[in-house]
């Protein structure tokens, strides 16, 4: 039965859409105080070297204040706190005299000016002793290569390092050996991803006032003002109640930011010594020194029996996590979890490595590992499909987790049953709406512009919630009051990463209520009056964020009618409430009985004068599940033989994501996905210059390209459907999809390019290059 | 100790120089004649600044062409068509005169950046700059034309296949202007083509190729073919012009022009892509643009 919904499933604008295009929204970047000084970063020039000698009288003398790594708290700490301390090891400074990679901050100045500032860093003089690097993981593990970390931190004790090896995860279920041996078809393929750059619009910046009393207020660009209030009491000892993070609009993230930027516990060092706000706002060249995806390489093996049901896998993945760990230990968790969840696995063996290099630190970009692992299993499946001689798509039906069988949503710590799933409808309409039966056969094609079509589905988790605890953090606190005049102010914690998240919870609200849409107002709010929320991250602020928004609303519903009831002299589980557009109001009714009814507004400025206190609710929530959201891409591409290049001709994406709340920015995420793994297919890569051990663009964003609009397919070539399910736990049945729109694309694009030319690519980005290059070699495994 | 990181703040422009605003041609001539070396011209400020933010170049006076507006502007002149040094890309772009007289350089800066960059930036300025991936310069070398440059000392022309000089070098003395883009009026019923690969559709080239010939009793007669980001500079491919000079354009003839253009192109590999693929790219930019250019000369191309 087909619930009837005023708000919910119908396109409405964001809320925040009128502030964004006129340009009045206020971002971290946008905060200007009285008395601020402008900060500089100091970063190494060297991949790997230690500090010998630093002189900052220079800069001093300048009237700049200085801090250096001498100067900070001698805390080791981990920058992301989304999982608990079992899940996580430290090997973070804020800043280094053992500096780990180009860029690595050693020491950072303040002054009057940017420009003075600047100055002042120049005037700095340091002495380094250079280090032998490492850019690749495999050279890093070598026995006998310098360790870029000797010890590291994990549950209040330090552990060694071994081989660069930051930390391992192994994992076997069944007997691997016995499944490949009753397998018709065994295949082996080594796959490896490129290092991608989240190129979020708004670089990363902090800005921290320093508070009479010891406690210090923070701007900054964040998924998680909390973590970033628990982090800053974890390195500088100030109080939790004295630190205050404040909620801006966030310019993007895409993961970038679900650690605490090391923007933060810098600027704070800097307030705190000169005893005046600091700004640190980052170039895009620091930005781009600051974070990137996790590089991983795969030795993946599947089996299958001739009927083609899948008998064994086996994965070995080897992380290339850059100088530093961000809970790289959970994301080895998710990587089997992501793989796991796609196809059944009757026995398997996993084998996960993180390995320290001399680069950026990786963090999660949207997906946490599941584009990069989707990628390699949608690829193998595509061949092991054609070896059995079976079509990929019912190949895939047949072997696919689905209804009723254990999701794996954050690692081996958060599972729970799939209860809503439109994966075979997702596979059936796709394929009928691009051709599936009419595409070529691989490598048939002779002239100089080849077609293909590509097949790759996925999922991913929204939230981590599970019926345990298990090793994510993973709640979200709400407040909703109502106001003397029936409006409504909704107070969270979570952020909105610019996806709607907030204005979806709106929706929500008003739907559960019944005021009208307007009547929500949301808070800008900050740690000091908020509950704890953990982030805006693993797709959960729909489903997690928006079930404790759905839990506060049902309470002061409650409320409302009770005190409705005494006025309107009826039961309150026999009103209702409508919105009311004309008073702009919800309006308390009886049903059936005229004329009795009172405003919202009314009845709150009754509440007030009568002294009944105010209507509001709290509530912090825990999702007991972390339902999977599912996504089929079928894409065509056009591969110019001749310069290598690939055109998209037509897109087809199918997404299950529950009740879906807002059609059009659900939309708008499945474009974003596609124009995110086009990019990652085709496009992006951060190599490193092994002479400087700087990035080969030196951070500079003309030599990192992503695609344009006139490099995607037009609107009308780009078809989106829905397959709402019912998601019990989700509210109103929502589940998540902001990395799921993503997950499948490259996997997808990549089998589109077989289908093409007849040529498999095993390394990501697959560039004109590559291309021509393989068929020049007639290279076709 | 290389603290090359450490220098680069591109919210500002982290060096001191004194900027000039000179009110006339003379003045700053004048300006050019006195700081010469230690000078650079100011146009739209795309690749300036952007050097400058880089810490590749720290001049110590800028000399603005702002208030220069005899360097501005696009006309028909006897002996072809005038365009200013300063004139702006985007204007370029949406002259009538250019897209009916000259389409084949409309189309090259229709190439250039994004409108905010051609919004900005000068036609001298993507000269001046010698980047060996200019999209203007393919095309202007393809129409044969004609660069004027000034100092107190006077004027001078200097065809365009000489102006180029290296990579971010010119034929331009330093205290040389550049002050206007001559181009002879193209011959009748020719054929022309301009086809360019980025990365993506806003992209620098990898390659950029032009092409400007005509026919004469179905063979081909006129032919210029120019080639970008495949040498330190813009080149012409000479070898390639010769073949094709005087023959009938069969697919087998214009298959061997493409494979001669190895010969007058030295790519190297970069952060845009393999020398290896610059040659592969430059074979089917030239083929393409040859099939095109002989069609629109009235030759049905292939």
């Amino acid at each position: 039965m087909r619930q009837s919904f005023r708000f919910i499933g119908r396109s409405t604008p964001r809320m925040d859409g009128v502030a964004k295009v006129t340009g009045r929204e206020i971002y971290a970047s946008d905060i200007y105080l009285p008395d601020m000084l402008y900060a500089r970063v100091l970063k190494s020039p060297y991949p790997h070297a230690r500090v010998k000698h630093i002189d900052v009288s220079g800069a001093e003398r300048l009237g700049a204040v200085v801090v250096t790594y001498r100067d900070v708290p001698d805390v080791v700490y981990c920058p992301r706190l989304v999982s608990t301390p079992e899940a996580t090891y430290k090997d973070w400074r804020v800043l280094t005299g053992k500096p780990l990679y180009v860029g690595d901050p050693i020491a950072a100045v303040a002054a009057e000016s940017e420009e003075l500032a600047q100055r002042a860093l120049e005037a700095i003089e340091v002495e380094f002793e250079v280090l032998e690097p490492s850019f690749d993981p495999l050279e890093s593990m070598r026995p006998g290569k310098p360790l870029l970390h000797e010890r590291i931190r994990y549950m209040g004790e330090e552990v060694e390092v071994e081989n660069n090896i930051a930390c391992t995860m192994e994992i076997e279920q069944g007997d691997v050996e016995r499944g490949f041996e009753e397998a018709d078809v065994v295949l082996e393929r080594e796959y490896r991803t490129n290092r991608r750059y989240h190129c979020q619009l708004e670089p990363k910046t902090a800005v921290v006032r320093p508070e009479p009393g010891g406690g210090v207020t923070i701007w900054t660009t964040t998924q998680s003002i909390h973590n970033t209030r628990l982090l800053i009491h974890e390195i500088f000892g100030i109080p939790v109640g004295k630190i205050n993070v404040v909620k801006t609009a966030l310019g993007g993230a895409f993961g970038s930011s679900i650690q605490t930027n090391i923007v933060v516990p810098i600027a704070v060092a800097l307030a705190l010594k000169a005893r005046k706000p600091v700004r640190l706002a980052y170039t895009r060249e620091e930005d781009l020194h600051e974070h990137c995806a996790y590089q991983m390489i795969f030795r993946l093996k599947l089996g299958a029996r001739r009927d083609g049901r899948l008998t064994a896998g086996s994965l070995e993945a080897i992380l290339d996590i850059g100088a530093h760990q961000i809970q790289a230990y959970p994301l080895l968790g998710c990587l089997v979890g992501w793989w796991v969840s796609l196809y059944k696995l009757p026995n398997l063996r996993y084998v996960g490595k993180a390995v320290y290099t001399n680069k950026v630190p990786s963090c999660a970009m949207r997906g946490y590992g599941n584009p990069q692992i989707t990628w390699a299993v949608e690829s193998l499946m595509d061949e092991l499909a054609e070896e059995l001689g079976l079509d990929p798509l019912e190949f895939k039906l047949l072997n696919h987790v689905g209804l009723g069988d254990l999701f794996w949503g954050q690692g081996p710590t958060v599972k729970s049953i799939i209860k809503s799933s439109g994966v075979e409808e997702l596979v059936r309409r796709g394929a009928r709406l691009i051709g599936w039966d009419k595409r070529p056969k691989p490598g048939a094609q002779r002239g100089r512009y080849r077609r293909g079509i590509g097949f790759g589905r996925g999922f991913h988790t929204s939230s981590a919630g599970a019926p345990v605890p298990g090793t994510v953090v993973d709640y979200t606190g709400a407040m909703l009051k109502v106001n003397e005049d029936g409006t409504l102010d909704y107070v969270t914690a979570m952020m909105d990463c610019g996806g709607g998240t907030l204005t979806a919870h709106a929706k929500i609200i008003a739907e559960e209520i019944g005021v009208p849409l307007e009547c929500v107002n949301i808070v800008r709010a900050d740690t000091q009056t908020t509950l704890y929320d953990v982030c805006t991250h693993a797709s959960r602020g729909v489903y997690a964020g928006g079930a404790a928004a759905l839990q506060v609303a049902r309470e002061v519903k409650r409320k409302l009618l009770e005190l409705a009831a005494r006025v309107l002299d009826a039961y309150p589980h026999a009103l209702k409430i409508r919105p009311d557009e004309e008073r702009g109001q919800g309006v308390i009714y009886v049903e059936g009985v005229e004329g009795r009814e009172i405003t919202i507004g009314e009845l709150a400025s009754m509440a007030r004068h009568k002294n009944w206190g105010t209507i509001a609710a709290v509530a912090s929530v825990r999702q007991g599940s972390c339902p999977p959201h599912f996504t089929a891409y079928f894409v065509e591409v056009e591969v110019d033989t001749e310069t290598g290049k690939v055109r998209p001709i037509r897109v087809v994406a199918g997404a299950d994501v529950g009740r879906v709340i807002n059609p059009k920015l659900a939309e708008g995420q499945i474009h974003g996905g596609f124009a995110m793994g086009w990019s990652m297919a085709l496009l992006e890569d951060t190599p490193y210059d092994p002479r400087s051990g700087d990035l080969l663009n030196k951070g500079f964003i003309t030599d990192y390209k992503l695609p344009t609009a006139r490099d995607l397919p037009p609107l009308e070539d780009f078809q989106v459907f829905f397959v709402e399910t019912e998601e019990p736990t989700g509210p109103f049945g929502a589940k998540g999809l902001g990395e799921g729109a993503l997950n499948p694309v490259a996997g997808a694009i990549a089998n589109a390019i077989y289908n093409a030319i007849g040529v498999r690519f095993y390394e990501l980005p697959i560039t004109p290059d590559k291309i021509l290059k393989a068929l020049k070699g007639g290279e076709r495994r | 100790m290389s603290m090359w990181i450490n220098r680069i703040d591109t919210h500002i422009l982290p060096i001191n120089f004194q900027y000039h605003a000179p009110k006339t041609l003379e003045e700053a001539l004048k300006l050019l004649a006195e700081y010469g070396d230690e000078a650079k011209i100011l146009s739209g400020g795309t690749d300036l600044l952007v050097k400058m933010k880089q810490r590749l170049i720290e001049p110590r006076h800028i000399i603005s062409l702002r208030n220069l507006t005899e360097l501005r502007g696009i006309r028909e002149v006897e002996g072809g068509i005038h365009i200013g040094a300063a004139t702006k890309l985007r204007e370029i772009e949406r002259s009538q005169i250019i897209a009916e007289r000259l389409p084949l350089l409309h189309e090259a800066v229709k190439a250039i950046g994004s409108i905010q960059i051609r919004n900005m930036g000068t036609i001298g300025g993507n000269l001046c700059n010698a980047s060996p991936a200019a999209d203007s310069a393919v095309a202007l070398m393809a129409l044969g034309a004609e660069l004027h440059a000034q100092s107190i000392e006077g004027e001078r022309i200097i065809p365009i296949e000489n102006f180029f000089k290296g990579p971010g070098a010119t034929a331009l003395k330093p205290v040389e202007l550049l002050t206007a883009i001559r181009i002879p009026p193209p011959p009748e019923n020719y054929g022309w083509a301009f086809r360019k690969i980025g990365r993506t559709s806003l992209d620098i080239a990898t390659v950029n190729a032009a092409v400007l010939l005509t026919l004469r009793g179905g063979r081909i007669d006129l032919c210029r073919i120019a080639l970008g980001a495949v040498a330190p500079t813009p080149v012409r491919a000479v070898r390639a012009e010769e073949h094709l000079r005087g023959r009938e354009p069969t697919p087998e003839l214009i298959q061997e022009a493409s494979e001669l253009v190895v010969e007058d192109i030295s790519p190297i590999t970069d952060v845009r892509g393999t020398a290896e693929y610059r040659v592969e790219a430059s074979k089917a930019l030239v083929r393409d643009a040859l099939n095109l250019s002989i069609e629109r000369a009235g030759g049905g191309g292939r």
